[in-house]
């Protein structure tokens, strides 16, 4: 018996439901993995094992980040109907997609209140910069920084407060709901 | 004034965990020595061990003349127990078992004497005993590592570092299969993966997986729970670069894929010269800089670990 094949999104490490930006991620962080120079990888596998890992995330890349070939693909796994709309790159917003029972089934535990270091320890973790998240969001890194250096008397008031953590979390990949209301508690603006 | 009810609060039982790495000068025993004064600063009663049996140097790292009393007294059984070579730090609840540095060969304890040593640190009591390993992979030290609650794995982000991190990896969970294997085919096929006897044949636990099944296919069920309860945590110290950040997730996903083991990460701590600083004077660079980023992301690494959290990707 052959062992079964790992579908696309595995290899991505991601759920069927995942948004075009999940799958974005997703594949920067695959295709790290297998980086010629790549530290987590070159110990533990050959040139041979590394580029074929590597094309085996680039081909699930190819056909998840283009709607149509993956709601063909999706048809083939059974995940849709032929008839069913192919879904475009934001069909499914984040904070949903990440809290479906079929998303990736890792949960980011963080500490709830969470506090702006907590923030940023994860928001390092993921290699993502400070300038990319005001580059996606429209906040100003100023204001990315006073969330992440906790300076309640200089962020604004909670009701637009609540607005820059939910696109920090949506561009950290946190969800953005959950993680302004946690924040905001230890505010008292919650 | 109403009385203060009788009853004692619980206490959460006793957490042993474990700081190994692999590879020396990668700032274990100094992350050993923050962990413990955090952990200490959160209330918990902490013993530090420092087994890096022959090279032992956490009393300097928290900033204290090597003790008189050390683990090789009792090894040598100059002292019957356990609690007279745990010496008091300037900390409150932090106290220390130095290592035995002073004894030639220590790092070779035999079978009862280790049985002895880990009989007796189990029973200390303590919240949590923090131990710090020695470089290496030597059964003295992975069995430290394995008898861990909380078992971490210390790395830099260089070649050499996360090559030894994952051969300590994989010798402590040979090691544990191999205790735990029902037969002596078995036993026989980890200990030619243990020795490279076979090769090419079996590079990872799953290749392992693939060789036991063909000698013993009942015992596969067996070794495939031991190797998910098999549970190590990643430290990525001195990152200095964005991308060095990302190493410890992409350590786990490797590790997953690749080894078949479900490793986590704890987090990671910037290169800092706070940190050398403090060395250099010997000082505890959690106290002499607390606002470091390196003594602050080792604090949220205590805090973390605590509170039973890792860093995992959602995407």
């Amino acid at each position: 018996m052959s062992a079964p094949v790992e579908t696309h999104y595995a290899v991505l490490g991601i759920g069927p439901r995942a948004t075009f930006e999940q799958v974005e991620r997703a594949y920067r962080h695959a295709a790290g993995l297998y980086d010629e120079d790549a530290l987590a990888t070159y110990s533990l596998l050959d040139s041979a094992e590394r580029h074929a890992a590597r094309a085996r995330v680039e081909e699930a890349y190819s056909v998840l980040r283009d709607p149509i070939r993956r709601h063909e693909y999706d048809v083939k796994l059974g995940l849709a109907s032929e008839t069913s709309p192919p879904p475009g790159p934001a069909a499914v917003p984040l904070a949903a997609a990440a809290a479906a029972a079929g998303a990736r089934p890792s949960v980011v535990v963080l500490p709830d209140p969470v506090t702006g270091a907590d923030l940023k320890r994860f928001r390092e973790s993921r290699g993502i910069g400070l300038r990319e998240i005001a580059t996606a969001s429209k906040v100003g890194v100023r204001y990315l920084e006073y969330i992440e250096a906790d300076r309640s008397e200089v962020l604004p008031a909670p009701v637009y407060l609540r607005g820059f953590l939910q696109e920090y979390a949506r561009a950290v990949g946190l969800d953005p709901k959950k993680t302004a209301e946690s924040y905001l508690v230890r505010m008292g603006g919650g | 004034m109403s009385r203060a009810l009788a009853l004692p609060l619980p206490r959460p039982r006793r957490q042993i965990w474990s700081i190994g790495g692999g590879k020396g000068g990668i700032g274990k025993s100094l992350l050993a020595a923050s962990l413990g004064w955090h952990l200490a600063r959160l209330g918990k009663r902490v013993v530090l061990v420092d087994a890096d049996l022959g090279g032992a140097n956490l009393h300097t790292c928290l900033g204290l003349p090597g003790p008189s009393r050390t683990l090789g007294d009792f090894i040598q059984r100059r002292v019957e127990r356990i609690e007279d070579v745990v010496v008091d730090t300037p900390f409150p609840r932090l106290r220390l078992i130095s290592g035995a540095s002073d004894v030639l060969g220590a790092a070779n304890i035999n079978y009862q004497q280790k049985v002895r040593l880990l009989n007796r640190l189990r029973a200390l009591d303590v919240d949590v005993l923090l131990i710090d390993l020695g470089a290496g992979t030597a059964h003295n030290i992975v069995d430290f590592f394995l008898l861990a609650d909380v078992s971490l794995l210390a790395v830099v982000p260089e070649p050499t570092s996360i090559e030894n991190g994952y051969r300590f990896i994989k010798s402590a969970l040979y090691r544990r299969l191999r205790s735990a294997a029902p037969t002596g085919a078995v036993r026989d096929v980890i200990d030619a993966s243990l020795e490279g006897r076979n090769g090419h044949a079996i590079r990872s636990p799953l290749d392992l997986l693939a060789a036991v099944e063909a000698v013993d296919p009942a015992a596969v069920a067996l070794l495939r729970r031991e190797i998910a309860e098999f549970h190590p945590r990643f430290v990525v110290n001195q990152v200095r670069s964005p991308a060095d950040m990302a190493v410890g997730h992409q350590l786990v996903t490797a590790c997953a894929r690749h080894l078949g083991i479900r490793a986590s990460y704890a987090g990671h701590v910037h290169y800092d010269d706070a940190v050398w600083r403090a060395v250099r004077q010997r000082r505890l660079f959690a106290v002499q800089e607390p606002d470091s980023p390196a003594a602050q992301e080792v604090r949220q690494i205590a805090r973390s670990l605590v509170e039973g959290e890792t860093l995992a990707l959602t995407w």
